[in-house]
């Protein structure tokens, strides 16, 4: 058969389609577990190191089993039953684009900038001796330039701040970017959330923060609109439109 | 004087080729021409019309920028000392603070006190922008064997100017390194670099430091003040606040006493400055007329639309002549001769595309409150493009005129 | 193939005919990885990989491509070898891969893979081609290794994450170069790069 004939192109063609698309659904399919797997442990992980429970050395699965997480219904503060959703396969970020499992946001309350909010959302309850340790909440919203997306950790008094981290953005390296500085974060340790009359206070200032305050957190040099992101991610989702009703129903005991 | 003549006179020979100092030489023509005039001369004709030489030129262009040099000064002292008033504080720390109590004291009213302390902090930077920019030029004159010349001393004028006060000496020594090395020497010195060399310092700085550099930083030399520039205060406020955010009345804006770079705060004194490069002809007024009527017509449109969210909107065209450093960058920057256009036509063009985009990336971009050095770095760019199209639509119109 | 052979395969395209120096070939992507010596690094090992078992498969059947269809046979060789290594890196270095994100995809683009397929598979031997393949795969990765040396060292003051200069935000003294972390830093690192190459070896110059 000649090299160059119309018949031996479409033999060639084939057995090559053939023969690659074997090698790249072979690779895809035997890797997909484990695949599954990262990403899940990777979700972890950050909740992990929002909580102060990550240990480099050891087993992520193993320390995730002192956190309990569980669907919530943000419009009433009450838990979803697994038979809902299951919150080990819950997709938050999928849920907030869905039209059935989300709800847009009127301009004048979208503080986070995020355009419609899911329904539902995770929560991760940790528990020590039986009682409530801590609450980590899946926030996101926008920076400067992109959507941040964090969790926010809650000490069991529901009111003080434990640890902040932003798995994802694209802000400004340098700028923006060092809402990733562990200085930073680990000035929000022990910050409150809320006055006496439980509206939000908790904001990021521009310079230096107020050392008597509660509420102020010191602002990044060079960012201030990305730590004006920051500040309305917090206001919004620990307001009423956010987890405001579901920490009041833990406090009051019930949930 | 004579003696010193003398003696250059006579170390000459170990410079010149076959002297023992041969690779020297440009160190030596530098300091010989910088202390008296030359004495070379044209032998051959033609002679040139008239006395305008590069030396010239580049000593008017200085002359121009005294008054901005003095603002520098004046106002960088004058604002340290109103914040420190403000704050009652009654020495500054460091060795600046030990020369001013002993002689000048801090007192915003007295003209010597406000002088004396804005120098303590132009003069270093001035000085670490000659010396390192001037190492850099003899190093390369040397390797080149080619002469150092007066464009340093604009360059090294220039780049400390449009710095915030505040500025760490080391960055004013990265700075300008990269100003001459990456945007001048690279293409071959004086009269080749494509952008202008202070201005591509100033913005390294700008992405390597935005911290401090980039005008979010306070910009007052006085510890634990906090005061923005005018432009940060409205590109940062809310919509309600608006134009109220900037706490200068426009005639102090135009004279130039507000937080901001060392030099660029004064729209008065660039003015004094244009009217001597554009009537010498140093500077092309072609140029500093288009680009006013680019910035002030686009902001004009911008502001017309208006916004419901960007604050910045809300700035008229006459606030953001008087704002951060657009008159400075019209007046000396975009005006440097070897960076901008060359035909007659292309100097429209090119002039409106700076102001254009300078309005742009100030009102648009929400992450840069200034965007006059990006705008004019970015003309720079296009400038031999404007050329082109102008020499080609001239190419064509002659042709049809001809007939071919 | 003789001894020398072998060498002039490996060697010439690490400094002499580097891809990215001499050929400024695979940029785009030489600015987007090179932040960090870790992701630098990884992305060296999957253009090696990438390059030179795709340069050794074309190479193999090289005499029995039809012409017509060269360059899609070319392609979806190409192509497979990518979403190997790319599922591979997710199973195996998820933090990594999360980092180089699409930039694992984009190695399909990369000039340099279709290059050596092209110009060198399509006439030599699988062994020369594999040998080419490998020489041009770590050419690359030695200028992303010296980029990435620069830029993680001056913009954040770590060497592949561990501290060198200690930077002001930990409490240290090093004032990190923000300028270094942004991508276009690279455009200058690989300026001076190719400006010191070619003040070595004057060879490696244009002619005007």
């Amino acid at each position: 058969m000649a090299r160059e004939s119309v018949s031996k192109t479409f033999i060639v063609a084939i057995i090559l389609a053939g023969l690659c698309s074997l090698m790249v659904s072979g690779a895809a399919i035997g890797l997909r577990s484990k695949q599954e797997a990262n990403k899940i442990r990777d979700r972890k992980k950050n909740i992990l190191m929002v909580a102060g429970l990550y240990d480099a050395k050891a087993s992520v699965e193993e320390a995730f089993q002192q956190i309990e997480p569980r669907v919530v219904d943000l419009a009433s503060g009450e838990y979803v039953g697994k038979d809902q959703f299951d919150p080990e396969t819950f997709d938050q970020r999928a849920a907030a684009k869905d039209p059935k499992l989300s709800i847009t946001i009127p301009a004048e309350k979208d503080l986070a900038g995020i355009g419609r909010r899911e329904k539902y959302s995770l929560v991760y309850l940790v528990k020590k001796d039986d009682k409530l340790d801590q609450v980590i909440l899946p926030v996101d919203g926008k920076g400067l330039w992109s959507t941040l997306y964090g969790f926010l950790a809650i000490d069991g008094d529901l009111n003080t701040v434990r640890g902040i981290t932003f798995y994802e953005h694209a802000e400004t390296p340098g700028l923006g970017g060092e809402i990733d500085n562990p200085t930073w974060k680990a000035l929000w340790a022990d910050k409150k959330i809320y006055d006496d009359q439980g509206s939000v206070q908790l904001h990021v200032v521009k310079g230096a923060a107020d050392k008597n305050s509660p509420h102020q957190i010191d602002g990044l040099s060079g960012a201030t609109l990305t730590a004006n992101g920051v500040t309305n991610i917090v206001k919004y989702w620990l307001g009423d439109d956010g987890f405001k009703k579901m920490l009041e129903r833990l406090k009051a005991g019930g949930a | 004087m004579k003696s010193l003549r003398q003696f250059m006179d006579k170390i000459r020979p170990a410079f010149e080729e076959g002297g023992k100092l041969e690779r020297l030489y440009p160190l030596f023509e530098a300091t010989d021409t910088f202390l008296y005039s030359t004495d070379e001369v044209t032998t051959v004709e033609p002679h040139v019309r008239d006395s305008m030489d590069l030396k010239r030129i580049m000593t008017l262009v200085v002359y121009a920028l005294m008054p901005c040099v003095f603002m520098a000064m004046w106002n960088t002292g004058y604002q340290a000392n109103l914040a420190m008033q403000s704050m009652n504080l009654t020495a500054a720390p460091g060795w600046r603070g030990a020369v001013l109590t002993a002689l000048v004291g801090y007192d915003p009213n007295s003209f010597v006190a406000n002088i004396i302390h804005g120098a303590l902090y132009f003069i270093p930077v001035y000085f670490v922008s000659v010396a390192v920019g001037g190492f850099w030029e003899v190093l390369f004159g040397i390797v080149r064997k080619e002469d150092v010349n007066e464009g340093l001393l604009v360059s090294s004028l220039i780049f400390p100017l449009s710095l915030p006060p505040t500025i760490p000496l080391w960055q004013v020594a990265l700075g300008i390194t990269f100003g001459i090395v990456v945007a001048k020497e690279i293409f071959g010195g004086t009269g080749r670099n494509f952008v202008n060399p202070a201005l591509a310092g100033r913005a390294f700085l700008y992405f390597a430091y935005p911290a401090q550099n980039s005008g979010d930083a306070v910009w007052v030399v006085a510890d634990g003040f906090s005061g923005a520039t005018p432009l940060t205060a409205l590109a940062t406020t809310n919509m309600s606040t608006g134009m109220d955010a900037i706490n200068v009345s426009w005639t102090t804006a135009f004279l130039g006493i507000e937080p901001g770079s060392l030099g660029e705060t004064s729209a008065l004194a660039c003015l004094i400055g244009a009217i001597i490069i554009a009537y010498t002809g140093v500077g092309s007024w072609r140029i500093m007329l288009s680009m006013l009527i680019g910035g002030m017509g686009f902001s004009a449109l911008l502001w017309a639309i208006g916004s419901d969210t960007n604050p910045m909107f809300l700035m008229p065209p006459w606030w953001h002549l008087v704002v951060g450093s657009f008159a400075f960058g019209l007046v000396f920057c975009i005006t440097d001769p070897v960076s901008a256009t060359l035909t007659q036509t292309g100097k429209y063009f090119y002039g409106a595309i700076a102001g254009i985009l300078t309005i742009l990336i100030r009102v648009i971009n929400p992450a840069y409150p200034e965007g006059v050095m990006v705008a004019i770095l970015l003309a720079n760019v296009f400038a031999p493009v404007i050329d082109y199209f102008v020499l080609q639509a001239n190419i064509k119109r002659r042709k049809i005129r001809n007939g071919t | 193939m003789a001894e020398l052979k072998i060498k002039e395969l490996l060697w010439e395209p690490i400094i002499n005919r580097n891809p990215v120096t001499l050929g400024v070939l695979g940029i785009c992507s030489a600015l987007a990885v090179t932040g960090k010596m870790q992701t630098a690094l990884v992305m060296t090992i999957c253009v090696t990989v990438v390059v030179a078992c795709s340069s050794f498969a074309i190479s193999l059947i090289r005499n029995q491509i039809p012409s017509s269809v060269r360059i899609g046979v070319q392609i979806t060789i190409i192509a497979t070898m990518v979403i190997v290594v790319a599922q591979f890196l997710e199973a195996f270095l998820f933090d990594v891969s999360k980092q180089l994100s699409v930039y694992v995809g984009l190695i399909i683009t990369n000039c340099i893979v279709m290059g050596r397929a092209e110009a060198f598979a399509m006439k030599n031997s699988p062994g020369a081609s594999l040998l080419d393949g490998i020489g041009n795969g770590l050419g690359y990765g030695l200028v992303l290794m010296v980029v990435a040396f620069f830029r993680e060292l001056f913009g954040s003051g770590t060497i592949f994450g561990f501290e060198v200069l200690k930077s002001v935000t930990q409490g240290g003294w090093y004032v990190n170069n923000g300028l270094m972390v942004l991508p276009p830093s690279a455009f200058f690192l690989i300026t001076f790069l190719i400006w010191a190459i070619r003040t070595w070896k004057p060879e490696q110059n244009e002619e005007d």
